[in-house]
């Protein structure tokens, strides 16, 4: 068979993967940005107790490989927690993206304190003298700012998180790099096969980049 | 309106004020002068709890501030407060600068909200800069909104930290001008400033503050003509 016909023939499989690596990369993506927001304003509390759990979550989660905390949640949580049997059947992917999430999250944390840290203080000093309180002042006035200034670590991050899916691949979650790893163990064709995994990764990950060259303009017309 | 009674004020170990007790009356401008370094801005900071007090009460319109139960951000609608460096905030427009306190802290409609911005913004002499961001005003302009911000509250007290300090020369007088007519309506206002002028002129009373210390405080004539205190003295030669 010629060298594009492997990849033609594999293309419905390779574009499951794919998808799959779409929907576990935007899933963690959405909910690793909450998890980081949460974490970023515990860090930021007044609160002691606070500021602690936010620390030791991200020294944790930051200070694993991201594979041993895919395994450990997936193997070793369950010896703890029945949670095989809370989601069954669906405990695969729940595991999945337990993991992603706090991994992603652990750094998203940082990005998101290190935005909000880098507006001075006068505009909350401000916010507050007009009797806005935390919350408020939060959401108006620092998140607004600072938001525009994470973008680009935060797109960073959101381009690790597509890659890092590829490691799902470990428990046996058909996204892209393992319905490759499938393709090939009966076609051994691997020059193909990877080439076109490797260009599926990048297209995806060339548009996020896109989306966000899209994203910092748009806001720069909004200014500030 | 405002009374201090034996407020103390430390950073750590360093000491900033010491023992302050005053009471400013409705509608009265009281100025507050001194060396940097005196405490007169941190003590206009603890009137609207920027600032906590280490010792002593506060209260504004017969509230204890100082209170451990006292809610501050519903005290804060009602004490305006003008910063140095303005602190306009930098992603909204002039006009939503001053309407977004009436809209997400009073509730008010927008439409509503609006309607007192702009007439706010005619009192500062601004409405032709209502869909402005703060960037593209001068100091002089960005410090007028900063005052139409605090009014769109309907503040019962208007504190100012040295609104002039950070303005080019040619600026100062149109952010004068404007806290010369607020006086003129009977606003109360407690002003932290380095314009003898603006004291003598509008002033009902002036403070002098020394080493976190109030030194002397009288009428602007009789303390710029006859300062009692030496201290008092030696500031006034250096600056008048």
């Amino acid at each position: 068979m010629d060298f594009y016909g492997i990849i033609r023939d594999s293309m419905p499989e390779l574009i499951y993967g794919a998808k799959l690596t779409l929907y576990y990369s935007l899933a963690t993506i959405f909910l690793a940005t909450v998890v980081g927001l949460f974490f970023a304003l515990c860090k930021l509390s007044n609160s002691r107790i606070f500021r602690k759990v936010g620390e030791t979550y991200v020294h944790i989660f930051r200070g694993l490989p991201l594979i041993v905390e895919i395994f450990y949640v997936y193997f070793a949580m369950p010896m703890i927690l029945p949670l095989h049997h809370w989601f069954d059947p669906y405990f695969t992917p729940v595991a999945g993206i337990i993991a992603l999430t706090l991994n992603e999250g652990a750094y998203i944390t940082e990005i998101i304190r290190a935005g909000i840290l880098s507006i001075q203080r006068g505009q909350t000093e401000a916010a507050l003298s007009i009797g806005m309180n935390t919350f408020q002042t939060m959401r108006y006035i620092i998140l607004p700012q600072a938001f525009k200034r994470m973008i680009p670590p935060l797109v960073n991050q959101f381009i690790q998180t597509i890659k890092d899916t590829s490691l799902l691949s470990v428990i046996s979650i058909n996204e892209l790099t393992r319905q490759g790893q499938i393709i090939i163990s009966t076609t051994f064709s691997s020059l193909q096969i990877w080439t076109a995994v490797a260009v599926i990764y990048l297209a995806m990950i060339l548009s996020l980049t896109a989306l966000s060259g899209y994203l910092e303009r748009k806001f720069q017309i909004a200014r500030r | 309106m405002v009374i201090a009674k034996n407020v103390s004020k430390a950073f750590g170990e360093h000491v900033v004020l010491k023992d302050i007790s005053m009471n400013v009356k409705q509608g009265e401008v009281v100025v507050i002068i001194g060396a940097s370094g005196s405490g007169k801005t941190t003590f206009i900071r603890l009137i609207n709890g920027l600032e906590t007090v280490t010792s002593g009460e506060i209260f504004v319109n017969n509230v204890e501030i100082t209170h451990s139960k006292t809610n501050l951000h519903h005290i804060r609608k009602g004490v305006g407060m003008v910063f140095q460096h303005f602190n306009l905030f930098n992603h909204l427009t002039t006009l939503q600068n001053i309407s977004i306190g009436p809209i997400k802290v009073l509730k008010m409609k927008k439409a509503e909200a609006h309607q007192r911005a702009f007439k706010l913004l005619d009192r500062v002499g601004l409405r032709d800069k209502a869909d402005a961001y703060p960037d593209e005003l001068s100091g002089g302009q960005q410090q007028r909104v900063a005052i139409a911000r605090a009014l769109a509250m309907n503040p019962i007290v208007m504190l100012f930290d040295e609104p002039t300090s950070a303005l080019d020369p040619e600026m100062v007088g149109e952010v004068l001008a404007v806290m010369k007519d607020l006086a003129k309506s009977q606003m109360t206002m407690l002003v932290v400033t380095h314009e003898m002028g603006f004291a003598r002129e509008v002033g009902h009373r002036v403070i002098f503050m020394d080493d976190g210390l109030i030194v002397e405080q009288g009428p602007p004539i009789e303390m710029f003509s006859n300062p009692r205190e030496k201290r008092t003295q030696d500031f006034l030669s250096k600056i008048l």
